[in-house]
């Protein structure tokens, strides 16, 4: 891959996932990780 | 058929491996308990296939999270922004390197491929095709069944209802152990789910990690990442004096001669360790050249 075109889209995907991570803190998404992942998920570990 | 080949300095990864571990798992004392961490951490991805619900985690699952992201409450599925920011981020940095040295799952199959007393393969028949299956989970348990169910009511995580291995073995086995009530309500799922642990376990000791190479949504997510990755593997074909070593002793059964830019890599450097020309090597930062002239397959 040219060297160009590698720093195009690491760019790109660098802004796009810094954008989402930001938009997923201010939506409150992160709230909903951290309902799912504060209690014992039955599906993880086998019985639900 | 043959040995565990030993690759020197291959002590600093395992150490780094359990260091990993005890940094994303460091509430030790919840295992006595029977109870999980539920501090405002778990808001945070960690890199690896680290179960939310092994009860020292203070980070959460990416893949997990991802599942449980799609819906938005009843019959609202969502797109999962702040997962996908995370996977983006992680995978542009570090790529598969944090299979190589940061994921739990990775370091368990490392530990028990290491046990002696049985015969080692490099690859299976049909190896190119097996590889694969890591999409479909990826595609069907993790995101299109899972996204079906957010649609039609309540939300299932199918991977990890199915499939996980690392639930099972960081989340449900030390649970179950230590919580009688979560023991009373064990059924066909826990045996299933414990059977595909085992037999990945035994996989394990023949071959160097299954579970990554056939079945890992994760590891087929930052695959994705590593022809861009600032973590890459760099390849100087004019200095290989093709002696093979390099590919004899990749763990994920590809030559890095031909495969450096190769989605399978999980970025160990065992292959850069091991030549004896120094054609091979470990680099972070963006790639200020093309790639070599000996140009990647995949
Ligand atoms: S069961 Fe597996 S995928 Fe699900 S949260 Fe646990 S480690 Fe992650
Ligand atoms: S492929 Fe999956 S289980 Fe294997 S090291 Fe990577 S994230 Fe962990
Ligand atoms: S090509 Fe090298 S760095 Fe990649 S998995 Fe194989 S041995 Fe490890």
């Amino acid at each position: 891959m040219k060297r160009s075109v590698r720093i195009c889209i690491f760019t790109v995907l660098a802004l796009a996932g810094t954008a989402f991570l930001l938009y997923g803190v201010f939506s409150g998404q992160f709230a909903s990780v951290l309902t799912k992942a504060a209690h014992i998920c039955l599906e993880c570990i086998g019985i639900g | 058929m043959a040995k565990a080949k030993r690759v020197k300095g291959e002590w600093k990864r395992l150490t780094v491996q359990a260091a990993a571990f005890l940094l994303m798992n460091p509430k030790l004392h919840h295992f006595f308990l029977g109870t999980i961490e539920q501090g405002k951490t778990k808001s945070i991805c960690v890199p690896g296939l680290n179960c939310y619900s092994c009860p020292a985690a203070i980070g959460a699952c990416p893949i997990g999270s991802l599942q449980a992201s799609l819906s938005a409450g009843y019959k609202k599925p969502a797109f999962p922004f702040y997962v996908l920011g995370f996977l983006l981020l992680f995978g542009l940095t570090l790529g598969r390197w944090i299979c190589g040295w940061l994921c739990p799952f990775g370091w368990v199959q490392d530990l028990v491929y290491r046990i002696p007393f049985f015969k080692k393969i490099r690859t299976f028949p049909y190896e190119r095709f097996l590889r694969w299956l890591k999409y479909a989970v990826l595609g069907v348990l993790v995101i299109g069944l899972p996204l079906l169910s957010a649609f039609s009511g309540v939300l299932v995580p199918w991977f990890c209802k199915l499939v996980c291995p690392a639930g099972t073995l960081f989340g449900g086995i030390p649970l179950v152990l230590a919580n009688p009530s979560l023991r009373g309500q064990l059924g066909f799922l826990f045996w299933w789910k414990v059977g595909v642990l085992l037999a990945l376990l035994l996989l394990s000791l023949l071959i160097s990690r299954p579970f990554c190479r056939y079945l890992c949504p994760l590891g087929a997510i930052y695959g994705m990442f590593n022809r861009i990755a600032l973590v890459h593997l760099r390849f100087e074909g004019d200095k290989c004096v093709d002696c093979g070593r390099c590919e004899t002793v990749c763990p994920m059964g590809i030559d890095p001669r031909k495969q450096f830019n190769s989605a399978e890599c999980i970025r160990c450097g065992r292959c850069a360790r091991s030549c004896p020309v120094d054609a091979l090597h470990m680099r972070f930062g963006l790639r200020m050249k093309d790639d070599s002239h000996k140009k990647s397959t995949i």
